[in-house]
């Protein structure tokens, strides 16, 4: 077993790895909190308060 | 920073994050685009010769810098996250928002496919140098796009910062390739003996032809405007961002087709999978050629970063307006990401990358991108006339309106042809694929879409509606 | 009188999600599957192939050699490889059709829409 093979298992390890990171803390966050909280955002929000489009 | 907590007992928002500078626009404009001067871009010499090669980086550019003119007046003024999508809703109107916002999904997904499937084929080249044949490309290609995905995930400073570095070294490798072989570094003399042996092996229609991947040099600068919810002041950084972007761009374009054509066989250019790499090699310096693998590295990475960054903000968009479920419409708590698009678009990234040829591909997103870049064109006449120079504040007005218009919509109409030459079928498959989308979304989708709240910038009323 | 659009039942996302990702995934792969996606280059050979035949210069084929490739019967096909830009005219309408057709579409509709938006947005039309 050379390096190139040893990369390969530690490139398939790692992927699973951020995969369950990812994974994992979305279960955790949906759970957590409340969907319509998460669901806020609304666009040009921001812009009305910070720049008026007005000449 | 900004939360968007209201005093007055209004309810608690969540909203990405304004952390961004022009530097980071920078970045995420050339960081996505540059990894088409180390692949991609050499195709276009495969289909024209080396003259066509030159010729489609300069058209290119002069189409490039019509996008980047317009859409800097578009994005200053309609700054909001999904970019081009929320230009065309307020301007166009909702169907064809829906479909600019498929354009910009497909287009930075099927990049980002592109970006991971050339890392994969780099070490399998490295391997090969190294002895150790059958080198199984899948586990680099995965893990690519989930580290991406996962720092995409964590927030968009740090995903972003990581993107400035890294572009800033890949542009620098290219300088410094360049450098060297003008001092003689290179043990093969630079040959354009094909420039005049074999100008227009294709004649005319080679030349024609070869803008088709010409377009590859650019393609993503647009993607800056995307940005516009997480940056500090969009009216300023988002066209300083794109302008320089533009710019640094050109120059790159230039000096890797000087280099390249110079040391590899036109023949053998333009089917290369790794061209810039392929020059480092042929200049037989050790050095170099580690430096441009690291910037190969680099690009691919950068330019799959900033296209989940992208195509994420787009999907997540979409939801936000009921365009697509609602559920893709979240932020995240603590990151102030949306994670759910994020990671929604993860395996579809895969399933391209690891399922479909590198070309077909990149055409997948040549094609989307060109819908887009025609969609700008009327998008600029309607966001001219609808709300004429002296009826809003726009942070940047570009010059000599409507000529950019007119010349974009020329070159685009050559670029279809180009595509045509050669990958039709494609072509047809794609539009014939926008116009189902769109039927199904005016029919069926639309009527989950609240009406009014669409419109949410604070402008007057459009005139003539 | 503001429209209120219905609330979508998650197995409803659910579904409407699928619906695109089959149209996307099919707009890609059925050209693939049907064989039908073009571009390949064809290779036509040379007989006795050497770099000079091949119309290689020194400096090319230093080049060549530095790529790996030192034995000219290998760049044979790399080097003879051409498209073929024989189309059809009818094919080029077609698709013109296809393309301008599309985008009429496209934002005749949205700009149905559109005056509804701005309507319930800025309220009826000012005479």
């Amino acid at each position: 077993m050379d390096m190139w093979t040893v990369l390969e298992y530690a490139a398939w390890a790692l992927s699973a790895l951020f995969a369950l990171l990812m994974l994992s803390d979305m279960v955790r966050i949906d759970t957590t909190y409340d969907n319509d909280l998460l669901t806020s955002s609304r666009e040009g929000e921001i812009e009305a308060a910070a720049e008026r489009h007005t000449l | 920073m900004v939360d968007t907590k209201t005093a007055s007992g209004q309810p608690e928002r969540l909203q990405l994050l304004r952390v961004l500078g022009p530097a980071h626009i920078w970045a995420l404009g050339v960081g996505i685009v540059l990894v088409g001067e180390y692949m991609g871009w050499n195709f276009a010499v495969g289909k024209g010769g080396m003259i066509a090669g030159l010729i489609a980086c300069w058209v290119a550019g002069l189409l490039y810098t019509c996008v980047a003119m317009i859409d800097s007046e578009v994005t200053s003024t309609v700054a909001a996250a999904g970019g081009q999508y929320a230009q065309a809703k307020h301007i166009v109107g909702p169907l064809m928002a829906f479909n600019v916002g498929l354009f910009l999904v497909m287009a930075y997904t099927m990049l980002e496919a592109a970006n991971a499937i050339t890392i994969g084929f780099l070490l399998d080249t490295v391997a090969g140098m190294q002895g150790h044949t059958g080198l199984h490309q899948q586990p680099f290609i995965v893990l690519c796009v989930m580290f991406l995905a996962w720092l995409n995930y964590r927030g968009v400073l740090a995903t972003l910062t990581f993107n400035l570095v890294i572009t800033a070294i890949a542009f620098m490798a290219i300088i410094a390739l360049f450098l060297s072989v003008q001092f003689g570094v290179s043990s093969v003399p630079l040959d354009f003996s094909a420039v005049t042996t074999d100008p227009m092996p294709y004649g005319w229609i080679g030349i024609l032809a070869s803008l088709h991947f010409g377009l590859w040099y650019y393609l993503g600068i647009e993607g800056t405007c995307q940005a516009a919810e997480e940056v500090r002041s969009p009216a300023r950084s988002l066209p300083y961002g794109t302008m320089a972007g533009i710019m640094t761009l050109l120059i790159a374009a230039t000096m890797t087709w000087y280099v390249c054509s110079g040391l590899i066989p036109w023949e053998y250019l333009g089917q290369a999978g790794t061209p810039l790499f392929d020059a480092a090699r042929v200049t037989g310096n050790r050095g170099l050629m580690v430096l441009l693998f690291i910037g190969t590295m680099f690009s691919t990475l950068a330019s799959a970063n900033g296209c989940i960054n992208d195509a994420s903000r787009a999907w997540f968009s979409m939801g936000r307006d009921r365009y697509l479920p609602i559920w893709f419409g979240a932020v995240h708590p603590v990151y102030r990401t949306p994670y759910r698009s994020i990671i929604f678009l993860v395996p579809i990234a895969l399933i391209f990358a690891l399922g479909a040829p590198l070309d077909q591909v990149v055409t997948f997103s040549i094609l989307s991108g060109l819908l887009g870049y025609t969609f700008m064109t009327f998008n600029m006449v309607m966001f001219r006339r609808k709300w004429p120079l002296d009826t809003i504040k726009r942070g940047y007005v570009h010059p000599m309106h409507p000529l950019p218009t007119i010349v974009l919509l020329i070159l685009c109409a050559t670029a279809y042809v180009a595509v045509f030459l050669g990958y039709g079928t494609q072509l047809i498959a794609m539009v014939s694929f926008y116009i189902i989308a769109s039927l199904w979304f005016h029919f069926r989708r639309y009527r989950y879409v609240r009406r009014g709240d669409q419109f949410t910038m604070p402008w007057p009323r459009p005139e003539g509606y | 009188m503001a429209y209120k659009p219905p609330k979508q039942s998650f197995a409803g996302q659910i579904f409407d999600v699928i619906t695109l990702l089959v149209l996307t995934v099919g707009a890609l792969y059925l050209p693939l599957y049907l064989g039908l996606a073009g571009a390949a280059k064809t290779p036509a050979p040379i007989a006795n192939p050497t770099w000079e035949a091949l119309g290689q210069n020194a400096t090319e084929q230093q080049q060549w050699a530095a790529l790996g490739i030192t034995d000219p019967a290998a760049a044979n096909d790399i080097i003879t490889a051409r498209f073929d830009y024989s189309f059809s005219w009818v094919a080029l309408v077609v698709m013109a059709i296809l393309v301008i057709g599309y985008f009429v579409l496209v934002v005749r509709l949205s700009d149905r829409e559109y005056r509804d938006v701005i309507a319930e947005r800025f309220g009826a039309k000012k005479k």
